[in-house]
């Protein structure tokens, strides 16, 4: 039992002398939980989907939706865009906002057309125009659009119904069947004949505010449903041969390539272990010749790797690759290039091989977690988005979506690819100081 | 040929190197004794220019070894402590690699792997993975691979570490023939049985700085007693032992003691009666020529091996 115990504590001191591995169990777990906590624990609040709304409609009904899709808990509602003169902002119009969607600014626009509700409408005139890049964001949009407008359409449930019954029986005996209602239910039950009639002819706005009446569940919703008519159109990515995994396979990508990219820069360490690396640095070589190689060879390695997946992708499951290849080629040479520069300063930074997995392992995670790679990152609380785009992984992601899904062109990724490569040259500027400094050499 | 000139090195409060000066003349095989830690693997660092001197310089050739350079670094080949190699592909695509890393290409590359193979006997086993090779043949291979671009000094780094006694020979041989075919040899070792048996000069080096230094005659020639007795460790001498102390210095290694007497005990008639009188029979005692070991032994206080 002794020697148990012994061997037990020998197992324990070797652990906690052992920092990288102390850091892998705890640390990367609590990360990851900070990150899942705040997106499914409803921990703190959670960061709005934006959404476009454009109300050409000038019906108080209109203006009260609007309020309601205004206050929508999970819904940022974007009325405004700044031109390129960037002098003042301007009112969303309905052509400036599908073209917000279809490059990516923004995942759904709702209009509200001018027909929304006119004097004689049977129902509720939508336009929905999204781009379904990631399916949690559409279901959250369009639960959330739903919610804003179903607790609001049973209050206008009368007048809609006699508006229809009015293009079936005319109007005259319209009237006649909501009066004769009218009387029998005052006689019967008690109600206001006055008001019951008010009820079936005229909107009640103050009603329609009213929050109380929550969405209905039951069958009644397919009823309201058809008094909404809700016309969607899908802007971007309904060709796609697989949508599911045209969307997620640039940020699964990403973090495969960041995690054999950074094995690949911290091969340093290796050779340094294996004294192959002072074999090198006695020949007629200099310190910058080995960087710029490592450099060099990982970064074609990662473009090689990334190349491969994506064909593969094709070949198994038909994502598009080829029709835009030109720019996939130059996003896979731009997130390459940002994912060795991560190894190389990882590499610097560490002092040994077991340091720089541990602490590799760990920022890796959390970019991906952070970054898009698992799920949409306006998922996010507010504050974690902020910090998210301060990740090479979330540049990358949206990149990879722009090409594969939305089939950007070069202007499309442009952005995206400045501020990649503006990353890679940062890192790797601080990297080579730090190696002149560091413990690798 | 390598001239070093004062050099000091320190790792933070560590005094690696304290004022080293060494003159190596070409074609010399030169020998750098001293305990582990003594500070020759930092002293071989600061020549092939791995790491700079705190002050102090190195020149080869009357041309100052630094950092930056590179075409000085052709001159010297080194021969590191650790298998430098990359184990998981062959013998031939290791000198392949280091080769072309030379400057050399096509034909004579292929030409002088052949002849460095052959040198270090390993031309047979030129397509085998060097992680299936004995120790022995791994530090060979280490050897040639520094050979490579016919070096005029050659710098081995306890090139024997860990080898068994027939493939050390093998070494040896192979640095003797060099040697004799011109190549400058720097050698560094703890076993005092390796510098005498190659160097034809050596520096005895103790926490960083060059305790002596000569031809092996010269360095003996620094102790008033030439001559050490060997005492058999077994069960007749080891309770009797200590009544010697006072002859001199006495060390102990595993098989046998070592009395390096002092200046009032030159003669062999004082001694052995003092060993009479211990009651250590004769047959246990031999008379032997006084080693590097005890040319430290007398700088120091210390043996190689504390």
């Amino acid at each position: 039992m002794k020697a148990i115990y012994n061997l037990i504590i020998k197992d324990l001191i070797r652990f906690l002398n052992d920092k990288p591995a102390v850091l892998l169990t705890f640390v990367v777990p609590m990360a990851l939980i900070v990150i899942f906590g705040n997106i499914f624990g409803g921990s703190g609040p959670r960061g709005k989907v934006g959404i476009i709304l454009v109300n050409e409609s000038s019906t108080p009904v209109s203006r009260i939706i609007e309020t309601k899709l205004d206050t929508a808990q999970s819904l940022r509602i974007i009325k405004k865009y700044l031109p390129d003169d960037g002098k003042d902002s301007l009112k969303f119009t309905e052509d400036i906002a599908k073209e917000y969607v279809r490059t990516g600014k923004i995942s759904a626009a709702v209009v509200m057309p001018k027909d929304f509700f006119a004097d004689t409408s049977g129902s509720l005139k939508f336009k929905f125009y999204y781009d379904p890049k990631n399916e949690i964001e559409s279901s959250i949009i369009q639960g959330q659009m739903q919610q804003a407008i179903m607790s609001g359409v049973p209050r206008l449930m009368p007048v809609l119904m006699t508006r229809r019954a009015v293009n079936f029986i005319g109007s005259d005996s319209t009237t006649m069947f909501i009066k004769n209602i009218s009387s029998l239910l005052e006689k019967y039950f008690d109600l206001s004949a006055d008001s019951l009639m008010r009820s079936f002819t005229q909107v009640d706005t103050a009603a329609l505010m009213d929050s109380s009446l929550q969405p209905d569940s039951s069958g009644g919703t397919q009823m309201l449903s058809s008094l909404i008519r809700f016309e969607s159109e899908q802007l971007v990515g309904a060709q796609v041969a697989n949508p599911g995994l045209t969307r997620t396979v640039g940020g699964w990508a990403m973090m495969f390539l960041l995690f054999s990219l950074t094995g690949a820069a911290t091969s340093l360490f290796e050779e340094k272990q294996e004294g192959t690396l002072k074999r090198l640095l006695c020949m007629p070589l200099n310190r910058s010749h080995i960087l710029w190689s490592k450099y060099i060879y990982t970064m074609l390695l990662g473009m090689v790797q990334l190349f491969v997946l994506f064909v593969f992708s094709w070949v198994l499951f038909k994502v598009d690759v080829f029709s835009n290849l030109f720019n996939l080629l130059i996003v896979i040479f731009a997130s390459s290039a940002a994912a060795v520069s991560f190894g190389m300063l990882i590499t610097s930074l560490a002092k040994t091989i077991n340091q720089a997995n541990g602490i590799s392992t760990l920022v890796i995670l959390v970019m991906s977690a952070i970054g898009g790679s698992w799920f949409p990152v306006t998922l996010l609380p507010e504050w974690m988005q902020t910090i998210s785009r301060g990740t090479l992984t979330y540049w990358s992601v949206e990149a990879f979506l722009q090409v594969l899904w939305r089939q950007s062109n070069f202007a499309g990724i442009a952005n995206h690819v400045a501020i990649l490569l503006s990353i890679a040259f940062l890192i790797n500027f601080y990297s080579l100081i730090r190696f002149k400094n560091g413990k690798v050499f | 040929m390598l001239n070093i000139n004062r050099v000091d090195k320190s790792f933070g409060n560590l005094q690696a190197l304290t004022n080293v000066s060494l003159k190596i003349e070409k074609g010399e095989f030169f020998g750098l004794l001293g305990p582990n830690g003594a500070g020759k693997t930092t002293l071989m660092n600061i020549i092939i220019g791995y790491f700079a001197a705190d002050t102090g310089t190195v020149s080869v050739d009357s041309e100052m070894m630094t950092y930056e350079n590179l075409t000085m670094r052709k001159k010297i080949g080194y021969v590191p402590q650790d298998i430098s190699l990359y184990l998981e592909l062959t013998a031939q695509q290791n000198l392949k690699i280091f080769g072309q890393l030379y400057d050399l290409e096509g034909a004579s590359l292929n030409k002088k792997i052949d002849e460095v193979l052959d040198l270090v006997q390993l031309k047979e086993r030129s397509g085998d993975r060097v992680k299936e090779f004995s120790g022995g043949m791994k530090r060979r291979l280490n050897l040639a691979a520094s050979l490579l671009h016919d070096p005029q000094m050659l710098l081995c780094d306890e090139p024997t570490v860990g080898v068994d006694p027939q493939s050390r020979n093998a070494i040896f041989d192979m640095l003797n023939q060099l040697n004799r075919s011109g190549k400058t040899i720097v050698y560094t070792t703890h076993y005092m049985e390796e510098a005498e048996r190659l160097c034809s000069r050596l520096a005895i080096i103790d926490h960083g700085r060059i305790i002596a230094s000569g031809t092996l005659i010269e360095l003996i020639n620094l102790l008033n007693q030439k001559e050490t007795l060997k005492i058999q460790k077994n069960a007749h001498t080891q309770n009797k032992i200590q009544a010697l102390g006072k002859l001199g210095h006495l060390s102990e290694t595993d098989f046998y003691y070592e009395l390096l007497p002092n200046d009032s005990y030159l003669l062999h008639s004082k001694i052995f009666a003092e060993i009479e009188t211990a009651g250590i029979p004769n047959q246990f005692v031999e008379i032997s020529r006084a080693s590097l070991e005890d040319v430290f032994l007398n700088i120091t206080g210390r043996s190689l091996r504390d």
